[in-house]
């Protein structure tokens, strides 16, 4: 009887601990799908984007890495499809389009890496990037503005850190709500 | 004596012989290089161009990553991958070139594998010796929408300002010292059509 009572409150206790490991995280899932706010989703499908160029800023950022970065930023937007049309930096169509947003970035910081130096250490070497990334109307009004990260540090060249930044402002815009009113 | 005296002769005239052929060699190899660099000129200012490269990302219709032919041909810049038909850049439309270098670790997947299979960490030594240098040809070019592209072309060491010079001579002009960024971490060197 002794060994029967202990094993239910064994399964009692793990009981609680799952529902509470599993329940607080479905929750604020299932308000932030409620949220009512903002452009998102369906709604943003309406838009397109022009992607401007990359602004080095300050920084001395290699040719290579802004133009991967350009590049790989169309090719992740394109791939979010959250946008009707994605347009390049300089294109004439992009004018004819009634709701255009323009996509700006700009380099914050960058630490350059080395593959070799991460190949042997495994902890240094890694290459570093941070952009300001802001959505803003044709108008110039601010729609959203984000500070990303994109960096390599195990495997793969250093220009693989341009893919993974762009991979994260593309997930960083899709998750956001802006407000263009 | 006098066998050895007739010796003496023939070796003298030996002597004046070979001198006299080694005149003559020596003024046709310099006739010759006279000639080669006479030609050479037009030859490379219309002559098609290739090299093998790797596109690493930016053009249109070719995956990234492949290996290829950069050719430069007829006022277009072309990259062919197989015996597929290459993707062409009207050199008119580039508007800038820019070269950098970059160092990489050799042998793709199956390396890196064999590196992280190799017991104790003798991966990493491995990894110390497996990296090559490599040239990185940047291109900037608008499309007839005057949409702004990028491509990034790697190529082996020292054969990355063979196509800047190239695209140079077939009239992508090059800047000139100022519009050179004044520190260049990866010693890129800019080209740039203004």
């Amino acid at each position: 009887m002794k060994t029967s009572r202990r094993y239910s409150s064994i399964i009692c206790v793990a009981a609680i601990v799952a529902i509470t490991v599993v329940f607080p995280s479905r929750l604020p899932a299932q308000t932030a799908a409620v949220k009512p706010s903002g452009v998102n989703g369906d709604s943003a499908r309406q838009w397109s984007v022009q992607v401007h160029g990359i602004d080095p800023g300050d920084i001395e950022l290699a040719y290579s890495f802004q133009v991967a970065i350009y590049e790989n930023l169309l090719e992740e937007l394109n791939k979010t499809k959250q946008f009707k049309q994605v347009f390049r930096d300089g294109d004439r169509k992009a004018n004819e389009v009634p709701n255009l947003l323009v996509l700006k970035t700009t380099v914050e910081k960058y630490t350059p890496g080395d593959e070799t130096r991460r190949a042997v250490t495994t902890v240094s070497g890694a290459t570093k990037l941070t952009v300001r990334s802001q959505l803003l109307t044709r108008e110039g009004k601010i729609v959203l503005e984000r500070t990303v990260n994109g960096d390599v540090r195990f495997f793969g060249s250093n220009l693989r850190a341009t893919h993974n930044l762009d991979r994260n402002i593309a997930k960083a815009i899709k998750q956001s709500r802006w407000d263009v009113g | 004596m006098n066998r050895l005296f007739v010796r003496r002769n023939q070796s003298a005239a030996c002597v004046v012989g070979h001198a006299l052929i080694r005149v003559w060699a020596l003024l046709f190899c310099s006739s010759l290089g006279v000639l080669a660099q006479s030609t050479a000129a037009p030859v490379s200012a219309s002559a098609p161009f290739s090299i093998r490269a790797t596109h690493l990302l930016g053009l249109e219709n070719t995956k990234s990553n492949c290996n290829g032919t950069l050719s430069i041909q007829d006022n277009a810049l072309q990259f062919q991958h197989g015996s597929k038909p290459g993707s062409q850049v009207k050199i008119a439309s580039i508007q800038a070139v820019f070269l950098g270098g970059e160092s990489k670790q050799v042998g793709g997947v199956p390396m890196k594998l064999g590196k992280a299979a190799a017991p104790f960490g003798s991966g990493r030594v491995v990894s110390l010796f497996a990296h090559k240098k490599y040239d990185i040809v940047t291109l900037e070019y608008v499309d007839s929408n005057g949409g702004l592209h990028g491509a990034i072309f790697q190529l082996s060491k020292g054969q990355g300002e063979l196509v800047t010079d190239e695209l140079v001579a077939r009239g992508v002009p090059s800047s000139s010292d100022e519009d050179k960024p004044t520190k260049q971490s990866t010693a890129e060197v800019r080209y740039e059509n203004k």
